[in-house]
C-alpha cells in the first residue's frame, strides 16, 4: 500500500510543477515591475535596484522560479494587487465555504443517482430505464448556469430562498437557506453522470457469479440487488464519485459566480477578470493542488477498498 | 458464399467490402434509433442554420434601437421581432442565429486544432513504441485534469476574449482524441499491409501518413464531432464567466450571461440561448451515445 501511494505522488509530481511553472507564468505577466511598487513614489534609481536585489528579481528566471517554489512551500503567495491582503489569506477565507457548497452537493446528488441507477438496472430495457437515462443524458448536456438562472427567476423571484451570498455558515438556519439553491444547481450536473455509472456497474456485477448463487438459494430480487450486487457495484461508483470532482470544480465555479458564493471559483473567476495576477495564481494553484489531494485520495481509498488495484 | 459469384476477389477487395458494409451498418443503427436520427436531423438544421446566419437572419444583430428594448415574444412593440428583443432592442432571432454560428465556429475550429494535435499523439505513440508510455502519460495527465481549470489559467495568462477561449477549448480537446487515435492506430499496426509497406522499403513518414493516419481517420473524426458537445458545453461557460466571448459579440454563452439581469422583467433574453445551448449539446451527447454503440460492439449489450 506504501508503495501505490508513493508511485501516485511520483505521477502527480510533475504535474505539480507545471501547475506551478503556470502560477510562476502569471506572475511574470504583471504589467508593473514589482519592486518599483514596492519601493514607493519617491525611491530613487539605487534604492529600486537595491529591492530588485533583495527580491531577487536580478537572479536568471530559472533561479526566480526555484526561489517561487521555497516561497509557495512556505504559503506565501504575495499580496492581492487589489486589496493588497495576502493571497493566502485570502484564500483562506474562501476555501471553507467552496468546501461547503461541494457537501452539500454531494449529499443529496450521490444518494439520488444512486437510487435512480440501481432503479434503472433492475428495470433494465423498461421505460423506467429510459427514462432514468434519457434525464441522465439531458443532465450532462445540461449548462449549470441555466439551472441557476431557471432557480433565481423562479425559486427567488418568488422570494422562497436567498440567491446571493452565504449568510452564514451551514449550521445556522440562515446559512442553510443560503446554500440550498447553489447546492441544488450544482447536483443538478451531478445526478446524471452518477445514475449512469451506478447502472453500468451494477448491470456488471449483476451478471457476477455469487449474485446467481444469492439467486439460487432463494433470496429475492431487492435482497440480491441491495445486498449483494449493490455493495460490490458501489466500489468503482464511489472511485468515479471522486475522479468527476473535477467536473464538480468547473460547475462549483460557475454556481459560485452566479450566487455569489464566496468560494475560491468565485475568486478566481473575478482576480481574472480584473487581471489581480497574484490573487489568480493562488487561486488556480490552490484549485489545482485541492484537485489533485482529493484525487490521490480517492485512489488510495480505492486501493483500500479493493487491493487488486495496488497490486496490479 | 458470394465468393463463387465473383472469383476474382482478392482478399483485400473482400476487406473494402466487408468495410463498406460496417459503415453502411453505424448509418443503418443510427437511422433505426429514433432518438439518435432525431439528433442528427435536428443537428443538420443547426449547422446549416449557422453557416448561414448571414444571408438568412432577418436583422443586424448588432443593429440596437432601444424603443424595441426587451420586446417580449410576440409583443405588439416589435411585430417584426419573432423572438423578441434584448436590452439593446436588437433582434433576438439573428442574434441567436449569429449566436449559434459563433459558439458552433469556436467548438468546431477548437476542436479540429486540438484534435489534430491529438490525433498526431496518438499515431505516434501507437507507430513509435518507445513513444507509447511518455506520450500516454502525458495525454493521462491532461485527461485527468478539470477542463475548467484550464479555462481559468489560459484565461489568466492570455488575458480573457475569443483567442484565450479557442486555445482553452484545443487544451482539453487534446487528451481524448488522442487516446482514440491511439486506439485505432494499435489495431490498424496489426495489419498486414502496415508490414507490406515497410517490406516494400517506405518511410516512416510514408507508412503514418499513407498507410496509417487514412485508415484511422474516420474513427477520429466521428469522435471529433462527439468532442463537439463537450466543447460547446465549456465554451459556454467561459463565456458565461465572462472570461471568453466579450460583451457586443453574439454568442450564446455571453447572451444568456447579458440576460441575467433582466430575469424577471425579460426572461426570453436569457432562456433562449440557454435553451439553445441545452439542445445543441444534448443532440451531440444523444449522437455520441447511438454512434459509441454502433462502433464499439463491446458496449453494445
Amino acid at each position: 500500500m506504501a508503495r501505490h501511494i508513493a508511485h501516485r505522488l511520483m505521477i502527480s509530481m510533475p504535474v505539480l510543477l507545471g501547475v506551478l511553472l503556470i502560477g510562476f507564468l502569471l506572475l511574470q505577466v504583471v504589467p508593473t515591475d514589482p519592486a518599483t511598487v514596492s519601493a514607493g513614489p519617491s525611491a530613487t534609481k539605487a534604492d529600486i535596484e537595491a529591492i530588485r536585489q533583495q527580491m531577487g528579481l536580478d537572479k536568471p528566471v530559472w533561479l526566480q522560479f526555484v526561489l517561487y517554489l521555497a516561497r509557495v512551500l512556505q504559503l506565501d503567495l504575495g499580496r492581492s494587487m487589489i486589496s493588497n491582503r495576502a493571497v493566502s489569506e485570502e484564500i483562506g477565507l474562501t476555501l471553507w465555504p467552496t468546501i461547503e457548497l461541494m457537501l452539500a452537493c454531494l449529499i443529496w446528488a450521490v444518494p439520488l443517482g444512486i437510487l435512480l441507477g440501481t432503479l434503472a438496472a433492475r428495470r433494465r430495457g423498461t421505460l423506467i430505464d429510459r427514462c432514468i437515462m434519457g434525464l441522465s443524458v439531458m443532465g450532462v448536456s445540461l449548462p449549470v448556469f441555466w439551472v441557476g438562472l431557471l432557480l433565481i427567476q423562479y425559486v427567488g423571484g418568488a422570494g422562497l430562498l436567498p440567491i446571493q451570498g452565504r449568510d452564514g455558515p451551514i449550521w445556522t438556519a440562515s446559512g442553510l437557506q443560503s446554500i440550498v439553491l447553489p447546492a441544488i444547481t450544482l447536483g443538478a450536473v451531478f445526478v446524471g453522470p452518477v445514475a449512469r455509472m451506478t447502472r453500468t456497474s451494477l448491470l456488471e456485477t449483476l451478471s457476477a457469479d455469487y449474485v446467481r448463487t444469492a439467486r439460487a438459494k432463494g433470496a429475492s430480487d431487492w435482497r440480491v440487488t441491495i445486498h449483494h450486487a449493490l455493495r460490490n457495484a458501489l466500489i468503482p461508483v464511489v472511485t468515479l464519485v471522486g475522479l468527476q470532482i473535477g467536473f464538480l470544480l468547473g460547475g462549483s465555479v460557475v454556481t459560485e459566480t452566479m450566487f455569489a458564493w464566496p468560494g475560491v471559483g468565485r475568486m478566481a473567476v473575478g482576480a481574472i477578470t480584473s487581471s489581480d495576477f497574484p490573487l489568480a495564481q493562488g487561486a488556480i494553484l490552490i484549485l489545482a493542488v485541492g484537485f489533485m489531494a482529493v484525487n490521490l485520495i480517492v485512489d488510495v481509498l480505492y486501493a483500500y477498498l479493493d487491493p487488486r488495484i495496488a497490486r496490479s | 458464399m458470394t465468393d463463387s459469384a465473383l472469383p476474382l476477389q482478392s482478399d483485400a477487395d473482400q476487406r473494402d467490402i466487408a468495410a463498406i458494409r460496417r459503415k453502411n451498418a453505424v448509418w443503418r443503427r443510427i437511422l433505426k434509433d429514433p432518438p439518435a436520427a432525431l439528433a442528427a436531423l435536428f443537428l443538420f438544421l443547426v449547422v446549416a442554420a449557422a453557416i448561414l446566419a448571414p444571408w438568412i437572419a432577418p436583422f443586424d444583430p448588432y443593429s440596437n434601437n432601444m424603443r424595441f428594448r426587451l420586446c417580449p415574444i410576440g409583443g405588439p412593440r416589435c411585430p417584426q421581432f419573432l423572438l423578441g428583443a434584448d436590452a439593446q432592442g436588437r433582434d433576438m432571432l439573428s442574434r441567436m442565429l449569429f449566436g449559434l454560428r459563433a459558439t458552433l465556429g469556436i467548438g468546431a475550429l477548437a476542436v479540429i486544432i486540438g484534435g489534430s494535435i491529438g490525433a498526431a499523439i496518438g499515431l505516434m505513440a501507437a507507430f513509435y513504441r518507445r513513444l507509447d508510455t511518455p506520450l500516454m502519460r502525458l495525454v493521462d495527465v491532461l485527461l485527468s485534469f478539470p477542463a475548467i481549470l484550464f479555462g481559468l489559467a489560459i484565461a489568466a495568462v492570455v488575458g480573457t476574449g475569443l483567442p484565450g477561449l479557442v486555445l482553452a477549448l484545443c487544451v482539453t480537446s487534446i487528451p481524448s482524441i488522442a487516446r482514440i487515435a491511439r486506439g485505432a492506430a494499435q489495431s490498424v499496426m496489426q495489419q498486414e499491409y502496415m508490414e507490406a509497406g515497410r517490406a516494400v522499403g517506405l518511410g516512416d513518414g510514408a507508412l503514418i501518413w499513407r498507410y496509417l493516419a487514412i485508415n484511422c481517420w474516420p474513427t477520429i473524426l466521428i469522435y471529433m464531432t462527439l468532442q463537439l458537445g463537450q466543447a460547446i458545453l465549456l465554451g459556454a461557460a467561459l463565456s458565461f464567466l465572462g472570461l471568453g466571448a466579450q460583451a457586443p459579440t453574439a454568442e450564446l454563452g455571453s447572451m444568456a450571461a447579458d440576460g441575467r439581469k433582466f430575469l424577471t422583467i425579460a426572461p426570453h433574453v436569457s432562456t433562449l440561448p440557454c435553451a439553445a445551448i441545452f439542445l445543441v449539446v444534448l443532440a451531440f451527447n444523444v449522437l455520441g451515445d447511438a454512434l459509441r454503440d454502433a462502433l464499439d460492439p463491446k458496449l453494445r449489450q
